[in-house]
């Protein structure tokens, strides 16, 4: 029987394939949508761990989660300079770090911030962590060696940019990977990125925008830009960010002590003057538009499933008419009926455990290939994860199509032997 | 040996105002070599398909050894029929793919989960018989003769006592319906099967010893 099916699969080979191909990509549309809004919901929580509270301006919540946590680069509105000083004296947290942006090293955004943020993120694997203003660490996917010295750009990486030529940085350590945006960011000392764009404590020194002579043109501006050189060839200094002029900042990352002060600070935080926000909170939010589009998406899947179940079994139909004489004839020669209905039942049953079992791996493939190019673009990790769902789904998918194969079966099973052979 | 009885048999097709088959009386004795002739739509096939089991009897009986084939429904026709009959048809109805040995056995694979032991030697004995070189070779490569041969062959594989043939040298060359004729002769005698050859054929016709002349659903 198996022998038979077999062959006869293997004779129609052409059609075998062109059917298996169908079901296989229709099932791998419906596990890559499951798996990729899996591994997007895993990968954005894990990536935001490390945040548990996040102090901004009033804005847009979720746009300050995105910049502070993602880091994708949009223009924050600043916060006032001394919230980071009144977060780190709050007996209540037990640290707070300002995440400060705007310049950037090939597509890798310069992140200024302080050593509690580098430990709060994750331990470092090489070097050792910044010391002095113009000391950088870099995120595990940053391709540059330690000792390597940088000039950071200003502006957007795909826009128009320009390159800070006064100014460089050296790589002091790389941290551990984290399966985040940060594993692209370079980071280095808040203070600097001040410093580098004109504010800070020796901001008037003398290589303030304000203070060097009116720029005559744009040419002689973007001269002014790059060659302006702050000096950066100082310590850290920790009572920065505690000056009652210290810049404003688009975003504090905190760490309070307990859950209570966690709910305490956020509330005391939603202000006139700023905002906090948990961001796995605002995280659950977007999972549920999220949830929307992959709802909506899904049932394209579905829809798509449906109608190439239609279509295979319309193939079947007519493959299995188209051989009425050939089957009937097997009951003419002794075969039982059983065995033909089971033939078809089998074979059909064979694409489509086939199908779906190609499917799945395509599927995840596809899924796993998303994940790498959102990884490489993004930094976040999407972990492509199947759970034993996975497998009921498809389960009961196939317990689907097993049944819907029966009507063709049962074509062939009702074939007149007789019939059959009168062609 | 079977013995065929037919009684009032009576086959109607829908459309058709004549019965295409009126049989009110026809005896067979066993090991009978019987040719049914007859003009093209004289209901040859019908005929064929009633003594086989192949279609339904609605009207009338057709008992083979006191087994009256219109008191079994479709399934118990069917298990009747792979016991007792062998067919062989004008179209060989050989499956392209598989071996002329796979093909003798197929019906008999399809029947039971294993195959008997010595089942296959008998096919390949079979096989030697009727004059196929190589059992291993493809379905599809064959010569037509060679085809009814393995067709011929797959009939007896299972010991039927009664062997049926539609036209079966009607798609052959003179030579190898000849030798095709020839086969099924011995054979049945070989087995002692009661045969029975719907041909238009005289020549093969004229091998049998007893003919049924058959007109517009009649015999004459
Ligand atoms: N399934 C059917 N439906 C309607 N008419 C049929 C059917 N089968 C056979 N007939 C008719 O019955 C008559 C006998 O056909 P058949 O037994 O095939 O003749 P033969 O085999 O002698 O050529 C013909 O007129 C044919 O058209
Ligand atoms: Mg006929």
């Amino acid at each position: 029987m198996l022998g038979f099916i077999a062959a006869d699969l293997r004779r129609h080979w052409i059609g075998v394939l062109a059917v298996t191909l169908i079901i296989a990509l229709a099932v791998a549309l419906g596990v890559v949508v499951t798996l990729q809004e899996r591994a997007l919901r895993l990968g954005s929580a894990r990536a935001a761990q490390a945040f548990d509270l996040v102090v901004g301006a009033p804005g847009s919540e979720t746009q300050l989660v995105l910049s502070a946590v993602f880091l994708q680069a949009a223009p924050l509105p600043l916060m006032e300079g001394d919230v980071l000083a009144g977060l780190i004296a709050d007996p209540r947290v037990a640290w707070a770090a300002p995440v400060g942006f705007g310049d950037f090293v090939d597509d890798h955004p310069i992140v200024g911030t302080t050593q509690q943020l580098v430990g709060g993120l994750g331990r470092l694997v090489e070097g050792r962590t910044f010391a002095k203003l113009d000391e950088a660490i870099i995120g595990a996917a940053v391709p540059k060696e330690m000792d390597a010295r940088f000039h950071p750009m200003h502006g957007q990486p795909q826009g128009p940019a320009e390159v800070h030529g006064g100014i460089s940085y050296r790589v002091v350590g790389r941290m551990a990977a984290t399966g985040t945006p940060w594993d692209r960011a370079v980071l280095v000392p808040i203070e600097a990125v001040w410093r580098v764009h004109g504010h800070g404590a020796d901001a008037g020194h003398d290589h303030d925008h304000d203070a060097a002579p009116k720029p005559r043109g744009m040419a002689e501006a973007r001269q002014q830009h790059r060659d302006f050189a702050p000096d950066l060839d100082a310590p850290i200094n920790p009572a920065a960010l505690s000056e009652a002029h210290a810049p404003g900042l688009p975003a504090i990352v905190v760490k309070p002590k307990t859950i209570a002060d966690a709910y305490k600070l956020r509330r005391d935080y939603r202000s006139a003057h700023t905002v906090a926000v948990f961001p796995a909170e605002v995280l659950t939010r977007l999972y549920g538009t999220l949830g929307d589009a992959r709802q909506v998406i899904a049932l394209v899947a579905y829809g798509a499933q449906a109608l190439v179940g239609a279509a295979i079994l319309l193939v079947v139909v007519i493959h299995v008419l188209q051989r009425r004489r050939q089957i009937g004839a097997l009951r003419a020669f002794g075969a039982p009926r059983a065995a033909v209905f089971a033939i078809v039942w089998l074979e059909v049953l064979t694409l489509l455990g086939t199908g779906m079992l190609a499917g799945f791996a395509l599927g995840y493939a596809a899924a796993r290939l998303v994940s790498r190019v959102v990884e490489t673009a993004s930094g976040i990790a999407l972990p492509v994860i199947a759970t034993p769902t996975d497998a009921g789904a498809l389960i009961g998918l196939f317990a689907v199509g097993a049944l819907v194969a029966i009507i063709p079966a049962l074509l062939a099973y009702r074939q007149s032997p007789a019939a059959a052979l009168r062609g | 040996m079977a013995a065929l009885e037919v009684r009032d048999l009576e086959v109607r097709f829908a459309g058709l105002g004549q019965p295409a088959l009126a049989i009110p009386e026809l005896e067979l004795e066993a090991g009978a070599r019987v040719a049914v002739t007859g003009p093209s739509g004289c209901g040859k096939t019908t005929l064929l398909n009633m003594l086989t089991g192949l279609e339904c009897v609605r009207h009338g009986h057709v008992a083979w050894a006191g087994t009256d084939l219109a008191s079994l429904g479709e399934g118990p026709r069917d298990r009747w029929r792979a016991a007792h009959v062998g067919l062989v048809m004008q179209d060989f109805h050989l499956f392209p793919g598989l071996s002329a040995l796979d093909n003798v056995l197929l019906p008999q694979r399809l029947s039971r989960w294993r195959l008997p032991a010595g089942l296959a030697d008998e096919a390949r004995r079979l096989l030697d018989r009727v004059g196929l070189p190589d059992p291993r070779q493809k379905a599809e490569t064959l010569s037509r003769g060679q085809m009814q041969r393995v067709a011929v062959a797959r009939a007896l594989l299972a010991r039927p006592d009664i062997l049926v043939a539609d036209e079966p040298t009607a798609s052959l060359d003179a030579e190898a319906g000849a030798a095709v004729a020839d086969l099924l002769l011995a054979l049945a005698d070989e087995t002692g099967a009661t045969l029975i050859v719907a041909t238009h054929d005289p020549r093969l016709a004229g091998r049998l010893t007893r003919t049924l002349r058959l007109d517009a659903g009649r015999l004459i």
